[in-house]
C-alpha cells in the first residue's frame, strides 16, 4: 500500500542569502502610547523612538506587539514626519519575542502634542458594524486544465500557527478542494534576521518541522485527508526579511 | 436555566441533602466522602460548584489520546479527589476533578449560532473547530466552559452518561427530545426593584425573554444598527418618580458597558489575536455578541479568574480558620513549546479549563464566556463561582485591570447588568 504520509529532513540545503535583509531589524522593548482615540505604539532602540503602527482589530495586516516581552523590528525607515513621537518605520513587520521581558512595561499617557496624523480606521469601543480592513477578493474559481499551485503561509519569528494562519490557508483549502487534490507537499523553513547590531536572531532549529506538520494537521483537521502528504523541513536557516519564516504548499491536482 | 446557591442551599435544606443534585458523583467534593454530611458538599453549598471530572491526559474525539504539552501537578487537594487513589490523577483511570458552576439552559439559539465567529478553523487560535458529527458542519464552541462538546445533543449524552450515572446510553428520541425542550427556552430579567417592569411596550428593545427569543443570531454588535444590547429611546423621557432614578442609573450602565474605555492586559486569546497587549477597549469588545454579551467568535479566554496571581486566593496565617477551597495546580509548559505569553513556563491554576481538552498550554485556565442574561437570578458568578455577587464581579474586573471606576460607575453597572 503506497504511504499516504511521508516525511523527509532536508539536512543538506544551502539557503543561506537566498533573500536581501530587511534594511533595519531591531529587537527592542515595545512602548504603547495613549492618544485621543486609538494607542499608537513604538518601539524603543539605542535612545531613539520609532512609529510602528496603531491599534485597530483582527482584520489589520500589523498586529501591536505586548507590553512584558521584546519585540523584533523589521522593515524600513521612512522620511516622513514623524509619528506619535516616533521615527516612522514603513513597511514594518513586528514579533513577539517569546520570553518574558518585565523591564518592557512602559505604558505613556495621552499628550495633546502627540495627535494621530489620520484618522484611525476603527475606534477604541465598538465598531461601527464592519472590520478596519476588508481583504482583497477572492481569485475566481480553477478551471480544467488544473496545474500544481504554491502557496506561502508566513510566520512571525519563531511563531507558529496563530490567529492569522486561517486567513493565508483558506486559499490553500479551498484549491484543494477545488481541483480535488491528489498531492499536497508541504514544505517548513526557518529563519534568521541580521539585527542592526550586527548580530544573527536565528529561529529554533524545530521550528521548520513543526510548523510543516502543523499546516498537515490543519489540512486533515478540516477534513482535506484524500491527498498524498509530503512533509519536508528545511534544517538550515535561511537569512532574509519576515519572507523568509514560511511553510511552502505546494497543492497538486 | 441556572441555578443559584441560594436555591441549592434550600434544597439541601428542604430534602435533607437527598436531591438528586446532591448525588456523590458530582454534587459531593468527591465521590468517597460521606455523603449527607456538609461538609462533603461544601463546593456546591457554598459556591454552587458542581464536580467535572475529565481524563488525563486528554482524549480526542476518536477517542485518541493527546500528548499535552504541559505537566501537572498537584499542589492542593482540599477535596481530596486529584490525590484519590480510585478518583485522582494517579489512579487506574487517571481523572482530573474541577469544580464549575453549571450554565444557563437558556436563550439557546445564541451559544450555538453557526453564522458570525463560527468558522472551520478557531478564530482566536488558527486551530480546526470541533465539528457537528452529525451535520459535519463547523460549530462556534460557545456551548460549554471548555468547549468539550460541540452540540446540545452530544453535551446531553454526555450528562447522562457522566453526570446522572445513566446505565446504558440514552436513546435518540429522548435525546432529540431533551434538545427540543432545552432549544424552546428563553430566560432574562422582567422585573427589577426600583425599575419596575423591564418589558413594558416603550422599555429597553432588548430586554425580557420576548426581546431574545425574536433577536437575531450569530451577530456582531456594534454601535450603529445592532447593539450589544440595545436599548432603543427607551426610558429617555420623564419617568414616573419612583422609577426615574433607577432607569437613568440602569442607561448609564449600558453606556458604561458599551463605551468606556480601558486597558485591558496579558489576558489570552484576547491580547494575542491581533490587537496587541494591552489593548484600550470597552466591556462590549469581548462580550460583543448581539443581545447574550457572549464572545461572538469561540470565545474561551483567561481574564485570570482561575490562573494565579489573579485567582481568588487568600493568604494563609495561623489565626484564621478559613482553609482554601479550590485545588490548586502547578502547570509546567515543556521543553519545545513557547512559555504561556503572560504566566511563563510555571505557573499556577485552580481549573485548566480549555486545556484540560485541548492540552494547550496557553490555553491553561482559559473559560468560554457565558451569556450575561438572567444574571441576577444566578449567583454567584465565574466559572469557579469566586464572585459573590454581581458587585465582587465588577470589583474583580477594577482590579484585574486597573479600570478605576468610581462607585456610582460600580452601582450604574450593577443595575445595567442585572437587568438583562
Amino acid at each position: 500500500m503506497r504511504a499516504r504520509f511521508a516525511w523527509l529532513a532536508l539536512s543538506s540545503t544551502v539557503l543561506i542569502g537566498a533573500k536581501a535583509p530587511a534594511d533595519f531589524a531591531f529587537v527592542g522593548c515595545p512602548i504603547v502610547r495613549d492618544t485621543k482615540s486609538v494607542p499608537c505604539w513604538l518601539a524603543e532602540y539605542r535612545g531613539e523612538l520609532y512609529y510602528i503602527g496603531i491599534q485597530t482589530d483582527v482584520s489589520a495586516e500589523f498586529s501591536p506587539p505586548s507590553l512584558g516581552h521584546k519585540v523584533l523590528v523589521e522593515g524600513r525607515i521612512s522620511d516622513e514626519p514623524r509619528i506619535c513621537g516616533g521615527v516612522v518605520i514603513k513597511p514594518v513587520k513586528v514579533s513577539v519575542m517569546e520570553e518574558r521581558a518585565e523591564d518592557c512595561n512602559l505604558l505613556l499617557p495621552a499628550e495633546d502634542r502627540y495627535d494621530l496624523p489620520f484618522e484611525p480606521p476603527r475606534p477604541p469601543g465598538p465598531s461601527a458594524g464592519r472590520l478596519a480592513f476588508t481583504y482583497a477578493p477572492p481569485p475566481p474559481a480553477p478551471t480544467p486544465p488544473f496545474k500544481p499551485r504554491s502557496f506561502d503561509i508566513h510566520y512571525d519569528f519563531n511563531g507558529t500557527v496563530g490567529f492569522s494562519t486561517p486567513r493565508f490557508l483558506q486559499p490553500v483549502l479551498k484549491y484543494a478542494r477545488e481541483v480535488n487534490a491528489s498531492k499536497i507537499e508541504i514544505t517548513g523553513l526557518r529563519g534568521a534576521t541580521q539585527l542592526d547590531d550586527g548580530s544573527l536572531l536565528i529561529e529554533h532549529d524545530y521550528i521548520a518541522e513543526k510548523r510543516a506538520h502543523q499546516i498537515a494537521d490543519l489540512l486533515k483537521g478540516v477534513g482535506v485527508t484524500r491527498p498524498h502528504y509530503v512533509i519536508n523541513a528545511h534544517i538550515n536557516y535561511e537569512i532574509g526579511d519576515w519572507k523568509v519564516r514560511r511553510v511552502t504548499v505546494v497543492v497538486s491536482p | 436555566m441556572s441555578i443559584s446557591v441560594a436555591t441549592i442551599q434550600k434544597r439541601w435544606k428542604d430534602t435533607g441533602g437527598k436531591d438528586p443534585i446532591f448525588a456523590a458523583i458530582d454534587g459531593q467534593n468527591c465521590p468517597h466522602l460521606p455523603s449527607g454530611d456538609p461538609a462533603s458538599h461544601s463546593l456546591l453549598l457554598k459556591r454552587g460548584l458542581f464536580r467535572i471530572f475529565l481524563p488525563w491526559p486528554p482524549k480526542a474525539p476518536d477517542g485518541s489520546r493527546i500528548d499535552p504539552e504541559f505537566t501537572l501537578e498537584v499542589v492542593r487537594d482540599p477535596t481530596g479527589c486529584n490525590t484519590h487513589p480510585e478518583y485522582g490523577l494517579n489512579s487506574a483511570n487517571p481523572t482530573i476533578s474541577v469544580y464549575r458552576r453549571p450554565r444557563p439552559i437558556i436563550n439557546m439559539k445564541y451559544p450555538t449560532q453557526d453564522r458570525f465567529g463560527a468558522g472551520e478553523f478557531v478564530g482566536k487560535t488558527g486551530m480546526p473547530a470541533s465539528r457537528d458529527p452529525d451535520t459535519n458542519r463547523p460549530v462556534s464552541m460557545n456551548l460549554m466552559s471548555d468547549a468539550r462538546h460541540p452540540t446540545l445533543k452530544m453535551q446531553a449524552i454526555d450528562a447522562a452518561m457522566n453526570h446522572l450515572q445513566y446505565a446504558g446510553k440514552p436513546t435518540d428520541e429522548q435525546i432529540a427530545r431533551i434538545v427540543a425542550f432545552e432549544k424552546q427556552i428563553y430566560g432574562a430579567q422582567v422585573w427589577r426593584k426600583g425599575a419596575g417592569s423591564l418589558i413594558e411596550k416603550d422599555g429597553p428593545t432588548s430586554f425580557g425573554p420576548r426581546a431574545l427569543a425574536a433577536g437575531e443570531e450569530g451577530v456582531l454588535g456594534n454601535n450603529t444598527s445592532r447593539w450589544v444590547f440595545p436599548m432603543g429611546d427607551a426610558w429617555k423621557t420623564p419617568q414616573k418618580k419612583e422609577e426615574a432614578e433607577m432607569r437613568a442609573s440602569i442607561r448609564r450602565g449600558h453606556d458604561i458597558f458599551t463605551f468606556r474605555t480601558f486597558w485591558i492586559r496579558d489576558s489570552m486569546h484576547l491580547n494575542t489575536v491581533g490587537l496587541g497587549n494591552p489593548t484600550k477597549r470597552t466591556c462590549a469588545t469581548c462580550h460583543g455578541m448581539h443581545m447574550t454579551g457572549m464572545d461572538s467568535a469561540n470565545g474561551w479566554m483567561d481574564l485570570g479568574t482561575t490562573n494565579l496571581p489573579w485567582a481568588k486566593e487568600t493568604p494563609r496565617n495561623p489565626w484564621t480558620k478559613e482553609q482554601p477551597e479550590m485545588p490548586l495546580f502547578r502547570v509546567t509548559c515543556k521543553a519545545g513549546v513557547p512559555p504561556h505569553p503572560y504566566l511563563g513556563r510555571v505557573f499556577y491554576t485552580q481549573d485548566p479549563g480549555r486545556a484540560l481538552i485541548s492540552g494547550k498550554c496557553n490555553d491553561v485556565g482559559t473559560i468560554v464566556m457565558q451569556q450575561f442574561r438572567g444574571l441576577a437570578a444566578r449567583a454567584p458568578y465565574f466559572s469557579n463561582g469566586s464572585a459573590a455577587s454581581i458587585r465582587e464581579l465588577i470589583d474583580f474586573y477594577d482590579r484585574r485591570y486597573n479600570i478605576q471606576f468610581s462607585d456610582e460607575e460600580k452601582l450604574d453597572l450593577e443595575n445595567f447588568l442585572s437587568s438583562l
